[in-house]
């Protein structure tokens, strides 16, 4: 057992999980999506994405796009979230909260894409 | 991603996870931890609020307590916050400066910083392995010509110091062991622009070394090696190594050319001197009684030379076993051979100093060639020396000598790549030229005086083909001629000569000396020529520029835009209609 490799994996697929967990809900209801949530998908999403820096091989290469991309969603959700509610103001509304979670919702197709690169990775391994 | 981005991704994978990390419960700490408004109720900041709050806690601007003076339990935290962000800004910061030292990364940083360099020269490079004092001669040389040379050394002084130096050029050095075949691939072996490799480095092992590597690895590459051992020669030919040049023969050769014809020599020197220096004075070498001091490899090539002449030779060496191989040869019959050193003015009388015309210091330690010298002439100051120079930082001392020819090895390497590389033509100019007698050799040389004056001339190669002279290729394929003495006029005034002087023609193989003004020039031509800078530029003119080489052949000139050619052509049609009509019918 790879301790590293469980490192990875265990970042990657915490990405993908909390993601769903802030995803999931009435997609235009502030009570169904916690802020302390989206917060963790952030962090662990910019953690999973170091973690795969500096690898020079092309499924290497393949992971670090997914989770750039995830990157890119989640930072644009959570501007968006401060720009409503700290910048200008508001409370939040429903058409606000839709945006926040369709940004969210991109994240976590392109975590998913993630875990399943990682599969097939992982299958394609040989002992 | 290159070798460089993946090495300071991969160390910064950690520092970065940290820094994440203590941001992460920072932040979350700040906002779960409640506090007071103003009007004393309990509050919780925003992400937002405590973002901006630990960031710039972490990088010690420090604020203050915003927008609310902080509770307690808010302070308390704040404490914490502080020595977990600075404590892993500092981690961070010392992991990437201890990065910058590593000695891995700044050798990827400097083949990285090479192999940019490399992709920036525009044509072709030449690889030049071992910068000593032949690669130091032969890079100047080369890059004042605008040919890029790339250095491949073992001596990581010397490539410290090349940024440093004054070339024309930027030249990319790299630090290798050139008899390693994966060096002298970073170098550039394998790479499309590679042309050349110079094999230039004190030991004919490498060198030879060299010269296999490349014909294996790069089949298309011309090589060049310097050798002073035969044997080492011989096995460098055998792989089809392109030129080896040994300094000793080339030199033997030089002083045989000199004694022969010494306008002949001064021609050489010349044509393949430093250009823009002023002109060298003849050598000449009187017959008479020699003595050579040193019997090496190149007291012994002199002596062939000055056999071949029916000179009267007495050598001096040390060695015994020398002694006896030397009688032993019938040939040598008339010659003495004397065992001693000849720094001592003993030895030297006893050579017959004084009576000598001659006197050859060949030993390879400067310090007795020169202590030679001083000796010699101090009893004969009438003699002609020829002195070995091997170390360059004993110039000054040499030249104090006012020796008649001193011989620097890398001098005459560095001269002779030079002319291999800037014009092949050059070789084969003074080939021909070698057979021919002394009398063309004075008309030559007093040409060049009279042409060019009082500075060395510049030497170039006119290749007659579209790429080279595309408005002369135009013209001939018109059909029309143009003569070698066409190319002579000045394009800005046609009655004027420009200064130069056509050297050699070379036609399918067939090589026509000092090629007289009226030859027609042909597609596929070589010429090479000598002048002045000026002359240069003033003949690419007249090869480029359909106008200039109109105005030469005193064709009309040609309009170039619409409107004035329309107007030409007017004028044209009203001169014929108003000519007298007897005249216009005789021209019918």
């Amino acid at each position: 057992m790879n301790r590293e490799k469980v490192v990875f994996s265990f970042f990657m697929i915490l990405a993908l999980t909390l993601n769903f967990g802030f995803y999931v809900g009435e997609i235009d209801n502030p009570n169904h999506h916690n802020v302390y949530e989206l917060f963790a998908v952030v962090i662990v999403n910019l953690i999973a994405t170091v973690l795969k820096f500096g690898d020079r091989s092309q499924m290497g290469a393949m992971l670090l796009a997914t989770s750039l991309v995830a990157l890119v969603q989640l930072f644009s959700a959570s501007i968006v979230w401060t720009y409503v509610v700290n910048i200008q103001g508001h409370t939040m509304t429903p058409e606000v909260m839709v945006t926040i979670i369709s940004l969210s919702g991109g994240a976590l197709i392109a975590n998913f894409i993630s875990v399943i690169l990682l599969i097939i990775e992982t299958s394609m391994m040989r002992h | 991603m290159s070798l460089v981005t993946s090495l300071i991704m991969r160390q910064m994978r950690a520092p970065i996870i940290i820094l994440i990390i203590g941001y992460a419960i920072s932040v979350l700490g700040m906002v779960l931890t409640p506090g007071l408004d103003n009007d004393g109720n309990v509050w919780h900041m925003s992400f937002f609020d405590a973002f901006y709050f630990v960031s710039y806690t972490a990088t010690t601007i420090g604020f203050g307590e915003i927008p609310y003076p902080l509770s307690n339990a808010q302070r308390s935290w704040a404490l914490f916050t502080i020595y977990l962000t600075v404590i892993s800004w500092f981690y961070s910061l010392g992991k990437i400066i201890s990065l910058v030292q590593d000695p891995t990364f700044r050798e990827a940083l400097k083949i990285n910083q090479f192999k940019r360099q490399i992709e920036r020269v525009p044509n072709t490079f030449i690889l030049i392995c071992g910068f000593g004092e032949t690669g130091h001669a032969l890079t100047r040389a080369l890059t004042e010509k605008n040919i890029h040379t790339v250095i491949l050394e073992n001596n990581n002084h010397l490539i410290q110091t090349l940024p440093l130096e004054d070339f024309k050029l930027v030249v990319p050095g790299i630090k290798g062991d050139a008899s390693n075949p994966e060096d002298l691939i970073v170098a550039g072996l394998q790479h499309p622009k590679c042309a050349a490799v110079i094999a230039a480095t004190s030991s004919d092992e490498t060198n030879l070394k060299i010269a296999v590597t490349s014909k294996l690895l790069n089949p298309e590459i011309c090589v060049i090696c310097r050798s002073e051992i035969a044997e080492y020669e011989s096995n460098m030919f055998s792989f089809g190594t392109d030129f080896v040049i040994n300094p000793f023969d080339t030199f033997a050769n030089i002083f045989g050319m000199a004694m022969h014809s010494p306008s002949l020599h001064l021609l050489y020197d010349w044509l393949t001197g430093v250009e823009d220096t002023d002109l060298t004075n003849p050598v000449y070498i009187q017959d008479g009684h020699w003595i050579i001091c040193g019997f090496g490899r190149f007291g012994q090539g002199l002596y062939q030379q000055l056999l071949k002449s029916n000179i009267q030779v007495t050598v001096i060496d040390p060695s015994e076993t020398k002694r006896d191989i030397f009688l032993s040869r019938p040939e040598n019959g008339n010659n003495d051979f004397i065992i001693g050193t000849g720094f001592d003015a003993h030895t030297l009388t006893v050579a017959g100093v004084t009576e000598a015309v001659g006197l050859v210091s060949g030993t390879d330690d400067d310090s007795n060639n020169l202590s030679i010298i001083m000796t010699a002439r101090e009893i004969n100051p009438e003699l002609f020396i020829v002195a070995r120079h091997n170390k360059k930082n004993n110039e000054k001392l040499y030249e104090a000598t006012n020796a008649n020819i001193i011989m620097q090895p890398s001098e005459i390497i560095a001269r002779k790549i030079r002319s291999l590389l800037v014009s092949p033509l050059m070789i084969a100019f003074l080939n021909k030229a070698r057979n021919q007698d002394p009398a063309w050799a004075n008309i030559t040389i007093s040409r060049i005086v009279g042409v060019l004056g009082e500075s060395l001339p510049n030497i170039w190669t006119l290749h007659v083909n579209g790429e080279e002279a595309r408005a002369l290729c135009k013209v001939l394929r018109l059909g029309r001629i143009i003569r070698v003495g066409n190319l002579l006029q000045d394009p800005r005034q046609r009655e004027q000569q420009i200064k130069a002087i056509p050297l050699l023609l070379k036609r399918n193989h067939k090589l026509l000396l000092m090629p007289s003004d009226d030859i027609a020039i042909k597609s596929g031509d070589e010429l090479l020529f000598c002048g002045t800078p000026g002359a240069m530029r003033s003949m690419s003119w007249s090869l480029n520029d359909i106008h200039s080489l109109n105005y030469i052949m005193t064709y009309e000139e040609i309009q170039d835009s619409f409107v004035w050619r329309a107007a030409h052509q007017l004028i044209k049609r009203n001169e014929r209609r108003n000519r007298p009509r007897q005249n216009r019918h005789r021209i019918k």
